[in-house]
């Protein structure tokens, strides 16, 4: 027995030094989730600090738009409207084309799309794919235009539309406005890369049992690529929804303004009344924010798909 | 070689609609325009060579150095929204519940049109607006201020509402760039004893470096090109206190028709950009860790 004590003492050391390890463990790891916990709060903090500063412009007008009476301008500003009435919405639809220039975004907005997504994914084909004459100088052209710089785009492009005869032609007004962002350097660069990742025994394989290289593109290419289309496709809708500014330059009618362009006109008309405005605003918002939140997770990987090239 | 000739065909088919497009609306304009920076032009008669006589016309106008020197000031939202966006990315890149909430309403004015910003912010800085009430409950503010048409500060609220817009977007490109950084690196160094601060400044921060670099050029770029929201909230005003250099190109364009000139000042600025741009490279590579 004599020989158990050290070793016993020795058992019951370990056991103890064992215990208290564990309980220091237990006591760092408190702290450490405790402090985890603070940093966690903090960082909810700050978080939502700032997405009520993206927020609450949004809120405010929205409010604001179905806000019945009394003054504009409120201390606190309110979150909720007092008298909610659609009257503000009456007034703007019944004043102002809206409708009209909602139907001219559609189209506009329609047109750039599919257009800038038939550019991009037939020229991102050859350029991924085919071993052509002149393939590195096509390619250092495109490349190119991300880089130099292009002020004069906008004086230029105008003295073109006039040129081509855009400008009094009804529905060659859509055409003024969409053509000079079809192709989009981007959109190339994106089919091109999606391209890259097929494998080309698939079309090898498809040559051999006599596909035509259209076909090949339409039946196996783009529908390998489609996330990539689909998310080229939302960050177009978003450009072309949004463009106000060469609208503005190049059309001469103003029915057929997109809503942006629309909604800049009518602030001019309506300086003073501010809720007439508002909802103008609220209705030109609606469809894109509607877009992106139905599309949330395409616009962000688009946009990272964008950048790694 | 037939079938090689058949391939190029039928690879530029594929090209064509791209190439002629590029053609009139990318590539003719950087000719056309740089021709027209030398040339006096009304677009109903011909173009007429005049030399340098745009650029001297230029030099002594007030409004172009006004507006030079306001974009050359705008430049300064390109530093505080870098900052803004990659503290953004870093914070919403924890796995934390409701983070996808906060990525999405960070990116939301991003999806919004300048049209619609433009007119919110008026609201937003009217001497009765929400930005006068915070501001004066935090008591950094005794008297209501109608800051766009305050010439002291109109330039840098027009900016805010750049920061504002625009941070979100580069937070998705910093928040790819974090995401494809390999995390072995970081936990290394975590392990070697490194607190999170130092790892992120050591490691994190240099492998972001080309996101970095790609991010300061786009917004350096379009911070003096800065035009669509002048437009919509001041107009150039008030006193041309945010009167831009594309706004002085706008104005001879398309309100002066004096298209020779206007173009003059684009090769102006197009210049400018392409010097910051290369600055850039230099400045963002300089201090490269090896």
């Amino acid at each position: 027995m004599r020989g158990d004590g050290p070793a016993a003492q020795g058992r019951a050391g370990a056991a103890a030094a064992a215990m208290g390890a564990a309980r220091a463990t237990t006591r760092a790891s408190l702290v450490a989730r405790g402090m985890r916990h603070a940093e966690a709060l903090l960082v909810y903090v700050v978080l939502v600090a700032v997405a009520i500063t993206t927020i609450y412009p949004f809120v405010w007008t929205v409010v604001t738009s179905f806000e019945s009476t009394g003054a504009v301008f409120q201390f606190p500003p309110p979150l909720w409207p007092r008298q909610p009435t659609l009257r503000n919405y009456r007034t703007v639809v019944e004043t102002v084309p809206l409708l009209r220039y909602l139907l001219n975004s559609v189209v506009i907005t329609a047109g750039g799309v599919l257009g800038s997504l038939v550019v991009a994914a037939l020229a991102g084909y050859p350029l991924a794919k085919l071993r052509f004459a002149g393939r590195n100088l096509v390619f250092g052209a495109i490349v190119a235009t991300l880089i130099l710089p292009n002020e004069a785009g906008l004086i230029v492009n105008y003295i073109t539309t006039i040129k081509l005869g855009l400008l009094h032609t009804g529905a060659g007004q859509y055409a003024a406005v969409v053509l000079p962002s079809l192709a989009s350097t981007v959109g190339i660069f994106l089919m091109r890369q999606a391209y890259l990742a097929v494998p080309d025994e698939l079309l090898e394989a498809a040559r051999v049992d006599g596909a035509t290289e259209l076909g090949i593109w339409w039946r196996i290419m783009v529908p390998l690529a489609a996330p990539s289309v689909a998310a080229f496709a939302i960050l177009q809708f978003v450009a072309f929804w949004n463009s106000f500014l060469w609208p503005i330059i190049v059309l001469t009618d103003k029915s057929y303004y997109p809503l942006a362009s629309g909604l800049l006109d009518l602030q001019g008309q309506f300086a003073t009344n501010t809720r007439a405005i508002a909802s103008g605003t609220v209705i030109a918002m609606v469809p894109i924010l509607a877009v992106f939140v139905a599309g949330q997770r395409f616009f962000m990987r688009g946009l990272e798909g964008a950048v790694k090239q | 070689m037939r079938s090689q000739l058949r391939t190029t065909l039928i690879a530029y088919a594929f090209l064509l609609p791209a190439l002629v497009l590029m053609g009139v609306y990318t590539f003719w304009p950087m000719a056309f325009g740089t021709y027209l920076g030398f040339a006096r032009y009304n677009v109903i008669t011909p173009p007429q060579w005049v030399g340098l006589d745009n650029f001297r016309e230029l030099a002594g106008e007030t409004d172009f150095w006004t507006g030079l020197s306001n974009s050359l000031r705008y430049v300064l939202v390109v530093p505080i929204i870098q900052l803004a966006a990659i503290g953004a990315a870093v914070l919403v890149n924890r796995r934390l519940p409701g983070i996808a909430l906060f990525r999405a309403a960070y990116y939301v004015p991003v999806v919004t049109s300048f049209a619609v910003v433009g007119i919110m912010w008026g609201w937003m800085y009217d001497q009765y607006g929400p930005v006068n009430w915070v501001l004066r409950g935090l008591g950094l503010l005794d008297r209501p201020v109608n800051f766009l048409n305050r010439p002291a500060v109109a330039l840098y609220a027009v900016m805010f509402v750049t920061l504002w817009k625009g941070f979100g977007y580069y937070m998705v490109l910093y928040l790819a760039g974090l995401q494809s950084i390999d995390r072995t690196y970081e936990e290394a160094a975590l392990i070697d004893g490194a607190g999170r601060w130092t790892v992120f400044w050591r490691i994190t921060l240099p492998l972001l470096r080309p996101v970095i670099l790609l991010c300061s050029l786009l917004s350096t770029i379009s911070a003096i090109k800065v035009f669509e929201e002048i437009f919509v909230m001041t107009g150039g005003g008030p006193a041309g206190s945010t009167y831009t250099a594309m706004y002085y190109i706008y104005s001879k364009a398309f309100q002066d028709f004096r298209y020779g000139e206007a173009a003059a000042a684009s090769l102006v600025l197009a210049v400018v950009s392409l010097l910051f741009s290369l600055l850039n490279f230099r400045y963002v590579r300089g201090g490269q860790v090896a």
